[in-house]
């Protein structure tokens, strides 16, 4: 077989290659032990002398230029195969993906949290305290004795053993005054208990009350600080308005209005702390003054999440809980 | 209290629409509820106002009262009620004394009275506006007076009393029939109205019925008092009595009211129902009569506390107004407080008064400034977010529930009792949480929701042997079904006691808490899929099926699974502290064991542990296996080991070593067998 035939079949059996694989069996037959230019090259002793060498130098030639053509090749089939790898890999992006479903923090309980990071971010802690409470802690305490007729205005659940449910946080406030030295700035989130039950009231609710004992605490402060917790939580700039009230625990009492759709909406309750509570609490009221205020976190919620009935939230409906 | 606006303008002159005399009310602390124009055949165009009124206010529990607080807010005169005097021309029969809880009682005789006269129109037009009924002319008249002045009233058949009048406590188990002809029995802490015989009413709450007024009635004998609110307050709510009497004479009447009452009552009276007048009968008890209040305002600690910056006059000026009497004394501004007036007692109230008439929207806003170190306060939430991360959603359920639910969970039944609950299901606080869980979950499964995940946290309460009650703050969860999200690519999965055990050991390891899950005994859960969860030896809580009798109960058909931890325990533990890690490579063997099938999980690895040395790093359960190639009984258990070392590549014969002394040591104690 002489080279120019041998070179002839070599680039067409290249070419034709399908897959690397292919390109391996076309290169051994060429350029492997027992290759064709293998084998010529051993039939080159028996030339004579003056053509061996013209001979050999094609040869090297030829299988230089093999080798090249076939590392080509190889370059164009590792392209081609990888792209049929990846077009054989296809799926179909549309499927929906694979999750963990979350579940939902209660809206009450959301309501609270950004209440309450509310007013951490100016300096105020958490404080909370039983349920089961005393008539001491619950009232007495809070400037209403006992037969008051402000009584009336919270209808109490007793338990048996003469203990009562909590109806309204303050008892926390008065625990906070007389284990901590003002200054003081808490906020009592927490369940309270009022035996009510129709379209606006259930015998459980969620309150939060707020207390600021300091040198210097005043009404106006007191407005100052309502109006920028009232805007933080609605987003935007709220029109209040502070209307005189009583409770028997703050001298002066108000309660605070916000303009909702075309009328006003009662919110929040507030006032100086009554001197006659912080001398209870064995606080010094020559040095210190107090505010506070507290407000129902359903109310709030509903208000927030335009939820129209307060009983939803203690139905714990999935298909009321899974919208927050 | 609802009235007619004409009624006021009869003691105010004001010259406003009915919106802004509203508006003027509410925004000094007497809310209106509402009002709606009214055409009067008597008096013309007019309006009903109806006044939600705070009970510190009992002034303005009468006309007279909200004319007051109206002529201050405008600036104007208050018009005195008018009196013409009914001069007497009959003696009184009847004789009075009264006590120290009524220092004062003002009385009047009547003869000759004809009730079959009608009520006056105009009395009649008002009573029905404040939602009064119309009774006989008698009794109107004195709800009338009570409506205006705010002086309760009452009138007795005079013929039907027996000898004088007096005023003292009850005696022990004393009866009476009340107006209403119910009958109680009095304690000695109840004042009353008595003849030399009998009481003939319950003083200050309301009349008795034998000595009641009808259409049959020749004489009166008409009664003004004034009673201390201490000796009213509480009695109304024991009997369950609340009258419009009692409701003024708790908050206080003003105690220089009563002449005016009587004399007003006598006029009206005798333009309608005529008769003999007797002599007005003013009894006193001088020395029990309240004294007038003397209180100092002090301008500086005024403006502080507001954080305003009023002038001395203006102050006073207010105060004026309301009668208080004003004389300035350097920085204080002393008053005398008029007798109407029960709820100023101290500085703050009449900075109250101040602040009210200066108007609270038009009083300074100033800034609050923060505190420097602002607080993290969000802590509590982080079991929450671990929860809803694991797909749980919180509820809210009520912490007093049904006692059969409180029942199936708490079997020593020593329940904690509502005394007055709201209803028969809600009259238990609970001592679980997983009452109102297993209540959501079946409300929700009843409404087509299958495959739930909830929790909750709150409180539960114990009594505990003294009586007391110990509150425990706990977080607690349900999980039933399979697993919440079904997806396209799995099958779905049934939520089993490992789901649940998992979900709970990836909290204690966010919170960095070692706990340990051991077996139990509970009434109410599954006695063979149940653990108790301890740590550092405290037990902090449980988890488990649901036991058949309770699913059984709740007429379910399916597992339900349940938890509990105690809050207090959860609290984060250590701090992470870095540690430097090996970077020589790591060992590994595969080893299953036949043991028998009561060995437990933990007591295999207790052992292999005691002998794998201190190069173990890992260990893993990764298969349980019961069936073929097992004999009956046992079970085969793989795990999976890995060792490394701090200080050097372990080689083959190391780890063989330490394999071969866990295999001796796992068949000497449990028996254990090698699987090849």
């Amino acid at each position: 077989m002489d080279i120019t035939s041998i070179r002839k079949k070599a680039i067409d059996a290249v070419a034709s290659a399908f897959d690397l694989k292919d390109l391996e069996i076309v290169y051994k037959s060429f350029l492997g032990k027992n290759g064709e230019l293998n084998n010529l090259l051993k039939t080159l002793g028996s030339l004579p002398d003056d053509q061996r060498k013209d001979a050999g130098q094609s040869l090297n030639l030829l299988k230089k230029e093999i080798e090249d053509i076939c590392s080509q090749k190889q370059r164009d089939l590792v392209g081609i195969e990888s792209e049929r790898k990846l077009k054989s890999e296809k799926i179909d992006v549309t499927l929906p993906g694979v999750f963990q479903k979350k579940g939902t923090i209660h809206p009450v309980t959301q309501t609270i949290n950004s209440i309450s990071d509310f007013f951490g971010s100016l300096g105020f802690e958490v404080a909370s305290g039983p349920e089961v409470e005393t008539d001491y802690y619950n009232f007495e305490a809070l400037n209403v004795p006992a037969d008051h007729p402000a009584k009336d205005m919270h209808d109490t659940f007793y338990l048996g053993n003469g203990s009562l449910l909590r109806t309204h946080t303050s008892p926390v406030q008065i625990r906070t005054m007389e284990q901590q030295e003002p200054p003081l700035r808490i906020i009592c989130p927490g369940r309270v208990y009022r035996k009510d039950s129709d379209l606006t009231h259930t015998p459980m609710f969620h309150q939060i009350e707020g207390l600021v004992l300091e040198q210097g605490a005043s009404f106006a402060q007191l407005k100052g600080l309502l109006n920028d917790f009232l805007t933080d939580f609605f987003g935007q700039e709220m029109e209040l308005r502070f209307r005189p009230s009583y409770f028997p625990f703050t001298e002066p009492s108000a309660e605070v209005d916000i303009r909702w759709k075309k009328g006003w909406l009662e919110i929040l309750g507030c006032g100086m702390v009554h001197p006659n509570v912080l001398k209870m609490a064995g606080i010094d009221t020559k040095k210190y003054s107090g505010f506070a205020f507290g407000l129902g976190a359903e109310r709030m919620a509903m208000l927030k999440y335009n939820i129209p009935d307060l009983r939803a939230f203690f139905e714990n409906d999935h298909r009321f809980l899974k919208q927050f | 209290m609802q009235f007619s606006k004409n009624w006021l303008k009869e003691f105010v002159d004001i010259n406003i629409t009915t919106e802004e005399l509203c508006e003027q009310l509410t925004m000094a602390g007497l809310e209106v509820d509402g009002y709606k124009s009214f055409k009067s055949k008597l008096t013309g165009q007019d309006a009903i106002i109806n006044l939600d009124i705070t009970p510190n206010r009992g002034d303005c529990f009468s006309i007279l009262g909200v004319a007051r607080e109206v002529a201050v807010l405008n600036n104007l005169k208050l018009k005195q009620p008018s009196v013409i005097t009914i001069s007497s021309t009959v003696d009184s029969p009847t004789n009075i004394s009264v006590c120290s809880e009524a220092p004062r009682y003002v009385g009047r005789y009547i003869k000759d009275v004809d009730l079959s006269l009608k009520t006056p129109a105009l009395v009649a037009e008002r009573l029905k506006i404040s939602d009064h009924r119309l009774i006989d002319p008698v009794v109107d008249i004195t709800n009338y007076i009570l409506l205006e002045l705010g002086q309760p009233l009452h009138a007795f058949d005079h013929d039907k009393l027996e000898g004088d009048i007096n005023v003292r406590f009850a005696k022990e188990y004393e009866k009476l029939t009340l107006l209403d002809e119910t009958e109680i029995t009095l304690n000695t802490d109840c004042l009353v109205i008595a003849d030399t015989k009998r009481p003939i009413a319950f003083a200050g709450i309301m009349g008795g019925f034998d000595s009641a007024v009808t259409n049959k009635t020749k004489s009166i004998y008409l009664e003004g008092a004034y009673f201390k609110p201490q000796v009213i307050r509480g009695k109304a709510r024991r009997f369950g009595l609340q009258t419009d009497a009692s409701l003024r004479f708790e908050r206080g009447v003003d105690f220089n009211l009563q002449d005016l009452a009587i004399k007003r009552a006598s006029m009206l009276l005798n333009d309608s129902v005529g008769g003999k007048f007797g002599p007005l009968q003013v009894v006193e008890e001088q020395k029990s009569l309240p004294k007038q209040n003397r209180v100092s305002l002090n301008i500086n600690k005024t403006n502080s506390l507001l954080g305003s910056k009023l002038s001395k006059t203006k102050v006073k000026s207010y105060l004026n107004g309301l009668g208080l009497s004003p004389k300035i004394n350097e920085e204080n501004i002393d008053t005398l407080i008029p007798s109407w007036r029960y709820d100023l007692s101290i500085e703050a109230d009449l900075i109250e008064e101040v602040a009210r008439l200066e108007g609270y929207n038009e009083l300074p806003t100033e800034p609050f400034k923060p505190l420097l170190n602002n607080k993290e306060i969000s802590k509590s939430n982080k079991i929450s977010n671990l929860l809803v991360s694991q797909g749980y959603s919180e509820v809210i359920t009520y912490s007093f529930i049904d006692e059969t639910d409180a029942s199936l969970f708490d079997t020593q039944g020593n329940h904690l009792n509502v005394s007055n609950p709201i209803s028969q299901n809600m009259g238990v606080m609970r001592s679980s949480l997983w009452p109102g869980l297993l209540n959501t979950y079946i409300g929700n499964l009843n409404n087509g929701e299958e495959n739930q995940k909830i929790f909750e946290l709150g409180s539960i309460f114990k009594q505990d042997k003294k009586g007391g009650v110990r509150e425990i703050k706990q977080v607690g969860g349900l999980i039933a079904g399979s697993d919440v999200t079904p997806q396209w690519n799995q099958n779905p999965k049934i939520l089993d006691f490992f789901d649940l055990k998992g979900d709970l050991q990836a909290i204690f390891k966010n919170l960095r808490i070692d706990a340990s899950f051991e077996e139990t005994s509970s009434p109410f859960l599954h006695p063979g899929k149940s653990s108790q969860i301890r740590s550092k030896n405290k037990l902090i809580g449980w988890m488990g099926v649901i036991h058949p009798d309770v699913i059984n109960h709740k007429g379910l058909k399916n597992e339900v699974l349940v938890f509990a931890l105690n809050l207090e325990a959860l609290k984060e533990k250590s701090k992470i502290q870095y540690k430097n890690f090996s970077r020589y490579p790591i060992s590994q063997r595969d080893l299953a064991f036949v043991v028998e099938n009561r060995i437990s999980n933990t007591q295999i690895l207790k052992l292999i542990k005691a002998k794998a040395g201190q190069e173990l790093v890992e260990i893993r359960t990764f298969d349980v296996y019961q069936g073929e190639n097992v004999p009956k009984g046992k079970k085969s258990v793989a795990f999976n080991l890995k060792w490394q070392s701090r200080s050097k590549t372990l080689i083959d014969e190391d780890v063989d070593e330490v394999v071969k002394k866990i295999v001796n040591s796992l068949s000497k104690e449990i028996k254990a067998e090698l699987r090849s």
